[in-house]
């Protein structure tokens, strides 16, 4: 999700009515509900439902929980793109002109009350793609006698789709998990690259196989909604296209996988090095390496007197 | 006593309303739209085809002479001229859309290459060539469409 620095800047309008989509499962009821809030400058979509849950509306259900986007509990779509309500100011989205913000549940997601998504299906499509390294042998990790090692460039390859914080935002955008249930779905898919592309995951053959289904990459049609609403820039588009490219070469037998080299862990202790003296003069006029190569000289007889 | 079931609402807009483009208003995307016209003239372009088939098998059940007849009625401006320009635009977009998908798509290329995040917090296939292509193909189809209408209504 494109950050817009010059709107979250910005004052926002003194007043904003906030649409909430409201859904009550005792009564199978679904309604949309209007709240007016005084805002203030940097007042987050978040802010503002705590402050109508405080104020006006105690009934009104979400979810949040660390409000500094790290967590991904308080994903909504709000005026009709999945955001984070944390990470999302009003100004960004409210303006003078149109004081209006529209607040749904996921898409996608089914809902347990008003803004409250249930995760469930989303976190077994998660659990089922086994989101960790799997080595061959497991000795070999259990016991910590080897470093994998990782050139700089192979984890720039796959350090982008380990930011992901599984808030379902890009579940919520994609237009074929809107019809089909069974597609694994953007998060999952990216998850299946990110270990397929890690030099360290012994797994690649098992996990290429196992979403060569119908319900795994061949379903996407690239609307590239997941990795324009993605709130850490993870990108899930291009990890499931690059997934497929993948899965045709394997099938071609050209695909070809990176491993990572195994360094043994030394027994004995390494020394600590002396640390060197700064190359450069870090103030004016005083020459380190000269006073460091000069005794010291203290003034003890002044000292004693 | 019995367990109460916990009720909950579907919330899953189908495949209709996925192309719908008053369901999900995302900011910087013009892949969705691509992908609606995409989907909607692949659906026009195989009722075309069945109707295409249609048409030309008619002389199986009226007779050969008959139906040359019939066609040779079509001539200059008529339904069928309309049909013929209909036809391009729609097998226009499809087809340079459906190119750029094959490199996306199948060849992964023109997607960028990860990197690490940085403002404006951009993800780097949104600004890979394949949108670049995707604003050709936006170029090129108005462009090809009025060249064969030209041909179409005036050749």
């Amino acid at each position: 999700m494109t950050f817009d620095a010059q709107a979250a800047t910005r004052t926002p309008p003194k007043k904003v009515i906030f649409r909430i989509r409201r859904y009550n499962p005792e009564k199978d009821k679904t309604w949309w509900e209007e709240y007016e809030v005084e805002t203030y400058r940097g007042m987050t979509i978040l802010d503002a439902l705590l402050k109508i849950k405080e104020e006006i509306d105690h009934t009104i259900v979400m979810r949040y929980s660390c409000r500094m986007g790290v967590c991904g509990s308080c994903g909504m779509v709000v005026n009709g793109m999945p955001r984070l309500a944390c990470q999302t100011q009003i100004s960004e989205v409210a303006s003078e002109a149109k004081p209006v913000i529209e607040l749904e549940p996921l898409k996608n997601h089914p809902v347990i009350k008003d803004l409250l998504t249930d995760f469930t299906k989303f976190f077994n499509k998660h659990r089922s793609v086994k989101p960790y390294l799997i080595r061959k042998n497991k000795e070999e990790v259990e016991k910590g006698d080897a470093e994998f090692i990782m050139t700089p460039e192979e984890h720039k390859e796959l350090y982008e789709y380990t930011l992901c914080i599984a808030c379902g935002l890009c579940y919520s955008a994609c237009p074929v998990a809107a019809s089909d249930d069974r597609f694994l779905g953007p998060q999952a898919l990216t998850y299946v690259w990110r270990y397929v592309s890690d030099p360290r995951d012994e797994a690649w053959k098992e996990r290429l196989e196992a979403v060569d289904v119908e319900e795994g990459p061949w379903s996407c049609h690239y609307a590239a909604s997941c990795s324009a609403v993605c709130p850490k820039m993870v990108d899930p588009g291009a990890a499931i296209q690059r997934l497929r490219s993948a899965l045709i070469k394997y099938k071609l037998g050209l695909f070809k996988k990176k491993t990572a080299k195994k360094a043994e862990i030394p027994k004995e202790q390494i020394k600590p090095k002396k640390p060197l003296p700064p190359e450069s003069k870090l103030v004016e006029g005083v020459d380190i390496e000269a006073m460091d190569k000069a005794p010291v000289e203290i003034p003890i007889e002044e000292l004693i007197s | 006593m019995a367990e109460e079931k916990t009720r909950v609402l579907e919330n899953k807009p189908g495949w209709i309303a996925s192309i719908n483009p008053w369901v999900l208003r995302i900011v910087n995307n013009p892949e969705r739209v691509a992908f609606v016209l995409h989907r909607v003239t692949g659906i026009l372009m195989a009722l075309i085809i069945m109707a295409h088939i249609y048409v030309t098998g008619t002389p199986a059940h009226t007779g050969w002479e008959a139906w040359v007849e019939e066609i040779s009625k079509a001539q200059g401006f008529s339904l069928v001229t309309l049909y013929f320009f209909f036809f391009a635009g729609i097998a226009w977009f499809h087809g340079l859309n459906g190119i750029r998908l094959l490199l996306v798509e199948f060849f992964g290329v023109c997607i960028g290459k990860p990197e690490k995040p940085k403002p404006p917090y951009l993800a780097p296939s949104l600004k890979a060539c394949q949108r670049k292509l995707l604003y050709l193909v936006f170029l090129l189809w108005p462009i090809l469409w009025a060249l064969t209408g030209y041909i179409v209504f005036f050749k």
